[in-house]
């Protein structure tokens, strides 16, 4: 909100430096997010030196004025009785602009010519507490512009008040709280004089007392509305506000000023009495701003007999508003309740200064206050003839808040503090409403306007913010501690992080969001989660799978010229389960372009499938009970993803409990979507709770044979269509206790190896763990393996 | 035929005694000329080994006699063989050192290695240093309910509390995505009874637009301590602990009233600007504080919400934003860049720098 310095001034005698003040709001909580001086609201306004005052030839209170500026002589008339020969004054010149954009032309005043004003403070927005002209100091070069001879004259501060606060939203309500803080007496203004009632009050009625606990009404008659004085416009512009009429600024004002939001009716547009109820189905109602809107039972409104004319707490109707015509005028003044307000609000996504202050809740006293005020001001500037009523107050049965029970021990005991009692006693008398002491407890009744204030800890912050947060030592109680362990899945999501660093691999953060198109580009064709409120379509949906993300991540360091990528993401997918969502945590990775191409080998090779297949491999090691499935092989399952990757190219990889992940080379559809076909990217995506739920084997130590090893290289001539993993599989199969381990040490067709057949060549290790084999035994053992690679497969040696 | 009569013993030795093999040993030119030699004088099937097989053919008394003159030319031919192989081996050397020349100002050739995020790095650091203050680690989920999210921590719905925090709904199910790690805390009390000290690091979402210093999605680490007697003070000295083993032991601390609906009394903390050290610079919009984490103690309404007494408990809780720590000590000029994921950006940072 902004805060006029000056006008909080008016309700309290500070001295410092605005800049310093923001400091001090700091302290109390307050950000001020900006400070800006101001200069005066006026321009073309110089001063003058008064030549001759006469009286007017027609008119009883008007005096003709000769004003010299620059030995030009200007004939104009005025209406203050203070004006006098020989002083020196401001004069708003033909052309001059006024505050409330107020512009003085030439005219005619009962027959007489005046070419300009001469000012007041009051009229130039300087101040309201003088009568009369301005008479200036006669020091003041005569010509000179007054505005600028006032130079930088008034600062602005934006101050951010947290929701708890709204006490604080107005000038009286922050002057209140700085009073508590600086231990200065708020200026006391005198209480507003107001005329006993002398026309009677229009009837209303209040349905819903829940909803609006309080209701001051009062009505109006014989006005005369305007462009408001220079002053009131000058105040309402400096926080932001527009001027419009002289009854709707002083409504405006007085939010400002006090903090009570206030509503004008005409009362000539109203249908019958008024009553605050919720709107009923189909009702409707064009707004102040001009729309309209299709009111809900949710809303609360304010209604004639006929229909809503405002919706209560946040904006008024445009048919009922007040203009220059309106003579006859009902003032409401009211307590709402605050969800009551927000629910509205929020269903019509309406907010204005009224709902904002209602919704935070107001003080049920101000109501009454506020009204009264209203009234003073409207019966001063709204014509000579205006009358009002008495008020009529429509008040809930309130019950009175309980005193919040509390010792200076208690509120040490909260804040690690050392405040002395008498201390402590004093900055809460500082804040209350009453303060009863019973020996050392001390029965704190919070103040009407201080709905935040409800128990203990609310007074140590109360205690702990007047007193300053700097005042409250540091410490670092011992702590009693209880055993404590990383998280399986925390474990899990580290290790996989730093195993694939290792590994060469860039660890990506992508949004959780993901759009319709992107999903249907990545043939990703399930139900996905939708967001109720997405930032854009962009972020309609939530992921079902992290491979989207890096497919972007890809493209863009493409685009940026990276020719090899290598990344990988630890994140949550989100997959429709029933009625709810099944979350969990996933690793996908994505590799492409070159591999170990550098200067000593140029043309290096290109990253492919057998990559992304041996980064898992290394990143599952220890996994017990891996499997790895074609996709095609019915016993592959199904998963959300698959329609992502080549069928042909990809492989599941299963636990015992269920399906791990799959790594692939793109669908070619997906692959043009991203217009990697020529890239041959390779991507992986692994289900980490799933290796969460798998107690990771603690890694024991295996004993190696001291023995040489034997090995025997065979070159095998084999249909081209047989699996390594089949022959490797026989090999394995043969039942030969001495093999170790086998190695593909080379795959190729071509030159040398007929039609339909490719030579594998693969390394047999034997070895026994407590003595050296004989030549013999090793030549017999292969010898089997080979019998069982032609009987099961065809394959001979390659002579 | 091993010679096996003492005439013919002393006849071999005689041969192998004489110049002849000492000098083939000194005039080998190379590694393979001497091990030729080698085998031939002294390998398994020369006459030296004959001559050693064939002693045990001999009386005792001519084995004592003959026997110690073999064992000491066998000795001494081993000797020279050992002091010809090092000089060959020495001049070998010397050559190889003289011939090679390597171009060693050629690049590197470096092992592919991959960075983990930034984040990643910011957000372990963080907790490493909790977690030596004695803070465990809790998990929870990113999609929640009003409970965990708003009304057990003290934001009732139609409070205006609910602004604070802009929330992103999912369709057809009463869910949320989490607008801060704070539910972890809640669902933690609800299965632990105090004392405890936790943190709940994590992804949260809040809907805002996406610009240079906004983000709708970020990470956070909220932790939670509560024991009996646990004060202001306390939380205090705790984060101050905190922000000086991050920022460095001299980092200067500000604690400020603030509001949170789960804390109370709430603060803001803020540090001396880590770029102009308080004199004010664009970094700290020339105030010379930097805000880094909001805390309190916990609302009493909280406790009630999980069952502790809080007549007898207390607690503080506190959250720092990791996107923020990250921009601080890394220098990062735009959110954005922590989600583009361009490899220019990840490859910059490298754990042991940060």
């Amino acid at each position: 909100m902004k805060i006029l310095y000056s006008w909080l001034k008016e309700h309290l005698p500070l001295e410092l430096p605005a800049q310093d003040l923001a400091e001090r709001l700091l302290q109390l909580g307050f950000e001020v997010s900006s400070l800006s001086t101001r200069g005066p609201a006026f321009t073309g306004v110089v001063a003058g030196h008064v030549l001759s005052v006469e009286k007017h030839p027609n008119a009883d209170r008007l005096s003709l004025c000769v004003v010299e500026v620059d030995s030009e002589k200007y004939p104009v008339v005025c209406g203050a009785k203070n004006v006098a020969a020989g002083q020196t004054i401001a004069l708003a010149r033909v052309g001059a602009v006024l505050p409330g954009g107020f512009k003085i032309t030439r005219s005619k005043i009962r027959g007489v010519e005046s070419q300009g004003m001469i000012c007041s403070r009051k009229e130039l927005g300087l101040g309201e507490d003088v009568d009369g002209i301005w008479v200036m100091d006669p020091a003041t070069a005569v010509g000179q512009d007054v505005a600028a001879s006032l130079g930088e004259s008034d600062q602005i501060l934006e101050v951010e008040f947290t929701p708890n606060r709204s006490d604080c939203l107005s000038h009286l309500g922050l002057a209140r709280e700085l009073s508590a803080y600086f231990r200065i007496p708020l200026r006391q203004k005198p209480a507003p004089v107001v005329p006993p009632g002398a026309i009677p009050c229009g009837g209303f009625k209040v349905e819903v007392p829940q909803a609006c606990p309080r209701y001051v009404g009062r009505s109006f008659e014989g006005l005369t509305i305007g462009p408001s004085p220079g002053w009131l416009a000058a105040k309402l512009e400096s926080v932001g506000l527009r001027p419009i009429n002289s009854l709707v600024d002083i409504t405006n004002y007085l939010l400002m000023d006090m903090g009570q939001p206030l509503h004008a009716f005409d009362a000539d547009k109203l249908e019958g009495g008024i009553m605050v109820r919720f709107a009923k189905p189909g009702e409707k109602i064009v707004a102040l701003d001009e729309k309209e809107y299709a009111l809900s039972e949710r809303c609360l409104v304010i209604a004639d007999q006929k229909k809503p004319v405002a919706i209560a707490g946040v904006m008024g109707g445009r048919d009922t508003g007040v203009t220059e015509k309106t003579r006859r005028a009902f003032l409401e003044s009211a307590f709402f309740d605050p969800p009551t307000i927000r629910r509205s609000s929020q269903a019509l996504r309406l907010k204005s200064d009224a709902s904002h202050r209602f919704e935070r809740g107001t003080d049920p006293e101000s109501a009454w206050t506020t009204s009264l005020r209203a009234t003073e001001l409207i019966l001063k500037l709204c014509g000579r003839d205006a009358r009002s009523s008495e008020a009529v107050d429509c008040r809930a049965p309130a019950t009175a808040p309980s005193p919040i029970r509390v010792t200076s021990g208690r509120i040490n005991e909260i804040l690690g503090s050392v405040f002395p009692a008498d201390a402590v006693e004093s900055s809460l008398r500082c804040i209350c409403a009453s303060l009863e002491k019973q020996g050392e407890t001390m029965n704190f009744t919070a103040p009407s306007y201080r709905r935040d204030l409800a128990t203990a800890w609310d007074l140590a912050e109360e205690v702990a913010r007047l007193a300053g947060y700097e005042n409250i030592p540091y410490r670092t109680a011992p702590m009693a501690l209880a055993p404590s362990r990383a998280l399986p899945a925390q474990t899990v999501a580290d290790r996989t992080r730093r195993r694939l660093a290792g590994l060469g691999l860039c660890e990506a953060y992508n949004y959780d969001f993901i759009s319709d198109k992107l999903a249907a580009q990545a043939r990703l064709q399930m139900r996905l989660i939708r967001v109720k409120n997405p930032l854009s379509e962009e972020y309609a949906n939530l992921r079902p799978s992290l491979l989207v993300g890096l497919l972007n991540n890809a493209r863009l360091n493409l685009n940026n010229g990276a020719e090899t990528v290598r990344l990988f993401e630890v994140g949550k997918i989100y997959i429709p389960s029933g009625a709810g969502v099944e979350e969990s945590t996933h690793v996908a990775g994505l590799l492409l372009g070159p591999a170990d191409k550098h200067w000593t080998s140029p043309r290096g090779r290109t990253l492919d499938f057998f990559d992304a297949k041996g980064v898992l491999s290394e990143l599952l090691t220890g996994i017990q009970g891996l499997t790895w499935l074609p996709l095609s092989d019915a016993a592959a399952g199904q998963a959300p993803c698959d329609p992502l990757f080549h069928p042909r190219a990809s492989l599941r990889l299963r636990l015992a409990q269920g399906a791990l992940g799959t790594v692939g080379m793109l669908h070619p559809a997906v692959a043009r979507a991203w217009d990697m076909d020529r890239e041959q990217a390779c991507l992986f995506q692994i289900d980490l709770d799933l290796l969460t739920q798998e107690e990771g084997p603690q890694a024991k130590f295996t004993p190696f044979s001291v023995f040489p090893q034997s090995s025997r290289d065979l070159s095998l001539l084999i249909d081209d269509t047989a699996r390594y993993g089949d022959v490797l599989g026989t090999v394995h199969g043969a039942g030969i206790a001495e093999l170790r381990d086998v190695e593909l040490t080379d795959k190729f067709t071509g030159q040398g190896v007929p039609t339909g057949k490719q030579s594998l060549t693969v390394r047999l290790y034997f070895g026994l763990a407590d003595r050296t084999l004989k030549d013999a035994e090793v030549t017999a053992a292969v010898e089997r393996v080979l019998t069982e690679l032609q009987r099961r497969h065809g394959a001979i040696l390659r002579s | 035929m091993s010679p096996v009569t003492r005439a013919e013993l002393e006849s071999a030795y005689v041969k192998l005694s004489g110049p002849r093999t000492r000098e083939s040993i000194a005039s080998a030119r190379t590694l393979a000329e001497l091990e030729a030699v080698r085998v031939d004088a002294l390998g398994r099937k020369s006459a030296l080994t004959e001559i050693l097989k064939g002693l045990k053919e001999l009386t005792l008394e001519d084995k004592r006699e003959f026997a110690p003159k073999i064992q000491a030319l066998k000795a001494e031919l081993e000797q020279l063989v050992g002091r010809r192989r090092a000089e060959l081996e020495s001049s070998a050397d010397e050559a190889s050192l003289q011939s090679l020349d390597l171009d060693l100002t050629l690049p590197a050739v470096t092992p592919p290695r991959g960075r983990l995020h930034p984040l990643t790095q910011t957000l372990e650091e963080m907790t490493r240093i909790l977690s030596l203050m004695g803070f465990s680690w809790a998990e929870g989920p990113h999609i929640e309910t009003e409970r965990y999210n708003f009304e057990a921590l003290n934001i009732p719905e139609h409070h205006a509390a609910r602004d604070l925090q802009d929330t992103f709904y999912l369709q057809d199910v009463p869910l949320l995505l989490r607008t801060h790690t704070s539910p972890v805390q809640i669902r933690t009390m609800e299965s632990v009874q105090p004392p405890l000290r936790v943190i709940c690091p994590g992804r949260v979402f809040r809907h805002e637009a996406v610009d240079a210093a906004h983000s709708a999605v970020f990470h956070q680490i909220e932790g939670l301590a509560v024991d009996k007697g646990i004060s202001f003070a306390d939380l205090k000295g705790t984060l101050r602990t905190f922000l000086q083993s991050l920022f460095g032991s001299s980092t200067k601390t500000r604690f400020r009233p603030s509001y949170f609906p789960f804390t109370e009394p709430s603060a803001e903390v803020d540090v001396r600007c880590l770029v102009c050290g308080g004199s004010g610079c664009p970094a700290c919009k020339r105030s010379g504080w930097i805000e880094i984490m909001g805390a309190g103690m916990v609302h009493p309404s909280v406790f009630a919400a999980v069952g502790y007494d809080p007549e007898v408990w207390s607690g503080f809780a506190f959250g720092v934003g990791v996107e923020r720590v990250a921009i601080l000590r890394l220098g990062v000029p735009d959110m954005r860049l922590f989600f583009e994921n361009d490899l220019r950006f990840l490859r910059q940072f490298d754990e042991n720098l940060i």
